[in-house]
């Protein structure tokens, strides 16, 4: 019976791979042979020996961003239908020719974010950068519907939808959507510029806590692209990053955290990083919620990273509701209508029952869904409570607005009820990022643009008290430069939030909010006295007086940051004065937040291409982020880390 | 669907957490590299969000691991003869195996069995590393590799007895490779 076959056998019945008649036959065996039963305990201890020497290897994982691409096509649930290659090549035959610069065709395996490619991975078609494009106008006239098309068949990468989105950025007139497909250009940002203190000792801006351009810069790198410059908002990317600011312990609803040390990316340079940290509001202790959803269901949300998104992303939302919390669903297309009356949490297979009904058909009257969203709010409020508008679109309003203002009033009317809102973007290609921004500027409100479920989580769970919960609102700064400390300062970033030093005391000026454990994060670059600095255009002030000969230029003070902000349900404006001395640090002294919001700022800045970014180049720039990730327990810093090493292999030499 | 999209992305994300880092380094020893082997395990959890959930649960970890390996054998085919899986053991392979701490720590047992383990052919290695690192059944190897349940019986026989063999643990060490130990 000694043959290969019964060692085998043995073997197999150690290793518990035997059942059923070949196990009892084993079994027979043993029973009545030594030697198989020595055989038996020596195959277990060889497994075990194996078993030992294959264990301990590293942990393994997937980038965050690969994680989030694979989450993003679970979301999207349906199995889609492996439609016909042929009709897809038809298709992309059809259009070929008047693309060759843009489209990047590939095969539907590979079109998702691969951080670090291998040479021959993928099908190695160049990936043109959007800054060699000779402009947006150039590019060859193609059907939003063809587009699309070849879009959700993962047959074109983001690239002509994106050029057609950030055509419409930061316009400052809420453009007619009708208007023919990649016809608009790009709103430019001009960096800030250094501004000498003899000329002008303030700085007046408001807090921006939207996150978007960050997500839009990600979309981009992980697609293979550069950004274009004017997609790149260096205050968002900062404000994108949570900081460790310790929360405030008074009777002001956030902390103000100040800091100095010498600016990375220009050594003779000092910086100063103002950081605000808003009230948490714990798990549990967040007062009763009255939310409304208002989604749109228009034909253009149809599409997988659209409404099949959005209800992925309002479910996770409902699991993080609180018993006492009510929600209602309108919906808005070609008929406004409520999808759910106002429901207590507590019912939430009406909730997700009513999530799961929503489908995608018609066009959009934005402007009666948002009157009907208001008025379901109101009837539903909830006196000391949180009452919200949640809107969730691509913010391709197209019916039912006759001029651009009137939404916009309408808005700012319903703002004045007490209710707030949160504007969430979807979609690529159709999202009028302008439209929204607006809204949320007007409506009290905030504004994310959710690429991902990822995104979506960060904003409905990691941080839902921020989103829902304002604690402060109105929130301006102001800061005057000792012209005996500084002898120039530029703002990096906030180009769009900058307001007339005249607007800082005024009430009735709007400006941005901030919800509950929300960190706001502006830096400074100072020039100091004695460091020569280029600001083209100027003079010398022919009258005004020396810096050494004004009152209180001898202090060691650096500046002062002067705060106005209002309590939610104010408002009358209180006010905070900070002063600040500058610490002499070096970069490397400074706290793991100060250098991540710097490496996070020369980044953007690097990515802009802007004139101050100074002599470093992304390595350096990476290293800076990588060596000040602190806790970063959701893994978004690290996730920087690897979009800038994803921007080095696109421009290899920034 | 039967299946809720919540419930899915939850099985989704559960099945991330158990097999990511087990597949990374099970794709790294034929494609030859970290970085490419995460890209081979993207697509394997990306083929599976398109799959009926029905149709894998009861046999996830064999679903995975086959995928994986097609894709990985796939990216190996594009990339050129430089690494095939016959010369495993060499530096680079090596490398693959653990960083240098887990090497430093682990036992001179380990490497003597990871020393001995390199010499044999590489479907057998496969064929052990799926069956002691891996966990999976003969059953499931079969799934995987494509061989009959027999010759997996066979290979991983075959192997335990060379690697006693080898080790000399339990068998004099003189004894010629192959030769029967009839008793």
């Amino acid at each position: 019976m000694h043959d290969e076959r019964r060692e085998e056998d043995l073997t197999a019945y150690a290793l518990d791979e035997l059942d059923g008649e070949a196990r009892t036959a084993v079994e027979a065996i043993l029973a009545g042979s030594v030697d198989a039963r020595r055989e038996v305990d020596e195959v277990r201890e060889a497994a075990a020996r194996l078993r030992e020497a294959f264990a301990s290897v590293p942990h393994q994982a997937l980038t965050p961003e690969q994680r989030a691409a694979v989450e993003e096509e679970a979301a999207r649930g349906v199995r889609r239908s492996r439609r016909s290659r042929s009709v897809a090549a038809a298709l992309v035959a059809g259009v070929a020719a008047s693309l060759v610069a843009l489209v990047v065709v590939v095969a539907p395996f590979e079109r998702y974010a691969k951080p670090s490619v291998p040479a021959g991975f993928h099908v190695p078609v160049p990936l043109p950068s959007i800054a060699s494009l000779p402009s947006a106008r150039a590019v060859a006239p193609m059907s939003r519907e063809q587009f699309e098309q070849l879009k959700a068949l993962g047959y074109v990468g983001g690239t002509l939808g994106d050029v057609d989105e950030y055509s419409r950025m930061k316009s400052d007139e809420l453009r007619d959507s009708s208007a023919p497909f990649n016809t608009e250009t790009y709103d430019h940002i001009r960096d800030n510029a250094f501004v000498l203190v003899a000329q002008d000792p303030r700085s007046t801006f408001s807090v921006d806590v939207d996150t978007a351009s960050y997500s839009i810069v990600r979309r981009f790198l992980r697609d293979g692209q550069l950004p274009p410059k004017d997609a790149v908002r260096v205050e968002e990317l900062i404000n994108y990053f949570p900081y460790d600011y310790e929360p405030p312990t008074g009777a002001v609803p956030f902390a103000v955290h100040m800091e100095t040390a010498a600016c990375p990316w220009s050594p003779d340079h000092r910086l100063v990083r103002i950081g605000l940290k808003g009230r948490e509001v714990p798990r549990g202790e967040r007062p009763p919620s009255n939310l409304v959803f208002l989604i749109d269901v228009s034909g253009s949300m149809d599409a997988p990273n659209k409404l099949p998104l959005v209800k992925a992303a309002l479910r996770l939302l409902v699991e993080q509701l609180q018993a006492e919390d009510h929600v209602a669903i309108a919906v808005y297309a070609g008929a406004e209508g409520l999808a759910l009356p106002s429901t207590p949490a507590t019912d939430k297979a009406a909730i997700l029952g009513a999530i799961e009904s929503l489908s995608p058909g018609g066009s959009t009257h934005g402007s009666a869904g948002i009157r009907l969203a208001y008025e379901t709010a109101a009837a539903s409020y909830i006196k000391g409570g949180v009452n919200r508008v949640i809107l969730a679109t691509d913010g391709d309003f197209n019916v039912g607005i006759t001029s651009p203002g009137e939404l916009v009033r309408l808005i700012e009317t319903e703002a004045k009820s007490g209710i707030f809102l949160t504007a969430l973007g979807f979609g690529m290609g159709n999202l009028k990022d302008a439209t929204l921004e607006k809204l949320a500027d007007h409506g009290n409100g905030n504004y994310a643009y959710i690429d991902r479920l990822s995104e979506a989580r960060k904003v409905f769970v990691e941080q839902i008290g921020g989103t829902l919960v304002t604690i402060a609102k109105d929130i301006k700064l102001q800061v005057e430069f000792n012209p005996a400390r500084v002898k120039a300062f530029r703002l990096v970033g906030y180009e769009n939030r900058v307001l007339a030093h005249q607007d800082f005391n005024d009430d009735t000026r709007d400006a941005g909010d901030i919800g509950a454990g929300h960190t706001v994060t502006a830096l400074y670059e100072i020039v100091p006295p004695g460091v020569n600095v280029a600001v083209p255009g100027v003079d010398p002030l022919k009258y005004q007086p020396t810096a050494a000969r004004r009152p209180g230029t001898a202090s060691g003070e650096m500046l002062t940051l002067k705060l106005r902000y209002k309590q939610p349900d104010s408002d009358h404006s209180a006010r905070l004065d900070v002063p600040v001395e500058d610490s002499g640090r070096s970069f490397e002294e400074a706290s793991p937040d100060f250098r991540f919001a710097a490496a996070v700022a020369a980044f953007g800045m690097a990515l802009r291409d802007s004139p101050y970014k100074g002599d470093v180049n992304l390595r350096t720039i990476q290293e800076w982020a990588r060596n000040s990730l602190g806790q970063d327990e959701e893994g978004h810093r690290a996730e920087l880390v690897t979009l800038i090493a994803r921007a080095q292999q696109l421009s290899p030499n920034r | 669907m039967a299946s809720s999209t919540s419930t899915r992305l939850e099985w989704i994300g559960t099945a991330i957490d158990q097999y990511q880092s087990r597949l990374i380094r099970f794709a790294a020893r034929i494609t030859g590299d970290v970085e490419s082997a995460r890209d081979v395990v993207q697509d394997t959890f990306l083929r599976l969000c398109r799959e009926d959930v029905e149709r894998v649960r009861d046999h996830l970890p064999a679903w995975l691991f086959r995928v994986c390996r097609n894709r990985a054998l796939d990216v190996r085919k594009k990339e050129g003869p430089l690494q095939t899986l016959d010369d495993a053991g060499t530096p680079a392979r090596e490398g693959l195996e653990a960083d240098p701490h887990a090497r430093l720590e682990r036992g001179d047992d380990a490497r003597r069995v990871l020393a001995a383990v390199a010499m044999l052919p590489a479907p057998q290695q496969e064929v052990l590393r799926l069956r002691f690192q891996e966990e999976l059944s003969y059953k499931e190897i079969s799934g995987v590799t494509g061989h009959s349940v027999g010759s997996v019986g066979f290979l991983i026989h075959d192997g335990i007895k060379k690697l006693r063999q080898r080790l000399g643990h339990d068998e004099p060490a003189s004894r010629p490779e192959g030769e029967r130990t009839d008793a």
